[in-house]
């Protein structure tokens, strides 16, 4: 399963801010729980929860349903696993490229000054 | 949004001088970076670096630092395939080096995954952020968890 780059960003977008991180944390501790719950918890106003809410809603990372006159959101972890492994991906792309450069610099390059590592002539220079 | 970064590094046998070529000098940059032809690269802050990266298109990322031998850094604008890299559409690339014994320590970060505009966006309250974990952390947690289920 590979993640849209769009879609990672939305995740990493929304935990860029520490209130919606702090949300997701009550969110995940409590099971579920209302905006106003969340409001009388944190520092902010039931409106900026809200607000907030629909941020980790569009990026995947919570679903509400109706429960009366308020909606209960809970956690999916899935989206953040999902740019968990996205996130391992970008960093293994870079350690492959590392290589690469690597190799680059220490392979020997025609007209350039003598370096250091040996090319293969028959005799070990170490 | 410090923590919004992804870090490698690697020791290389070779100079600081050499590994900057390898880093800028477009036939190098079009085998590390490329298809392997060469990649029109306008040196200098400000100047556009062409990656093709095949099947996923071209993009004309734009330098940002240029400090022989020790410093080079570009914005990327890995989303958006033939787009001209802006502050709101790109990460930032630097990469650093450093001498170490005979050969260099070659860094990389790739940073600014989350400061892509987000109209929906109540006003951030950053007075929080020392009460809360870090993004890389709650990733961290969540990939566990994740790797537990599918374990």
């Amino acid at each position: 399963m590979t993640t849209e780059p769009g879609a990672a960003e939305d995740v990493l977008t929304a935990l860029a801010d520490p209130t919606r991180r702090l949300i997701l944390e009550r969110l995940s501790r409590r099971g579920d729980a209302t905006a106003t719950v969340l409001a009388e918890e944190l520092p902010v106003s039931r409106q900026a929860v809200v607000k907030h809410l629909a941020v980790l809603d569009h990026a995947g990372l919570v679903t509400a349903r109706r429960d009366g006159r308020e909606r209960r959101y809970q956690v999916r972890p899935d989206r953040l696993a999902a740019t968990a492994r996205w996130m391992n991906e970008v960093a293994a792309q870079w350690s492959s490229r590392l290589s690469v450069i690597k190799r680059l610099a220490e392979t020997d390059v025609p007209g350039t000054p003598e370096p250091r590592s040996h090319v293969g002539q028959g005799e070990p220079t170490e | 949004m410090s923590q919004d970064r992804i870090e490698q590094e690697i020791v290389i046998d070779a100079s600081p001088e050499r590994v900057w070529a390898v880093l800028t000098e477009p036939e190098h940059v079009g085998q590390w970076f490329g298809q392997g032809k060469p990649a029109p690269i306008d040196l200098r802050p400000g100047g556009v670096m062409h990656l093709d990266h095949g099947e996923h298109g071209e993009f004309p990322t734009v330098i940002v630092d240029v400090d022989p031998p020790r410093a080079f850094s570009y914005r990327w604008a890995s989303g958006y395939p033939g787009e001209t890299a802006t502050e709101t559409n790109s990460t930032l690339v630097e990469f650093t080096l450093a001498a170490e014994g005979a050969g260099t320590r070659l860094k990389v970060v790739e940073s600014g995954f989350t400061t892509r505009t987000n109209p929906a966006d109540p006003s951030p309250d950053a007075s929080y952020e020392s009460h809360t974990t870090g993004w890389t952390g709650v990733l961290a947690e969540l990939k566990k968890r994740s790797e537990k289920l599918a374990a």
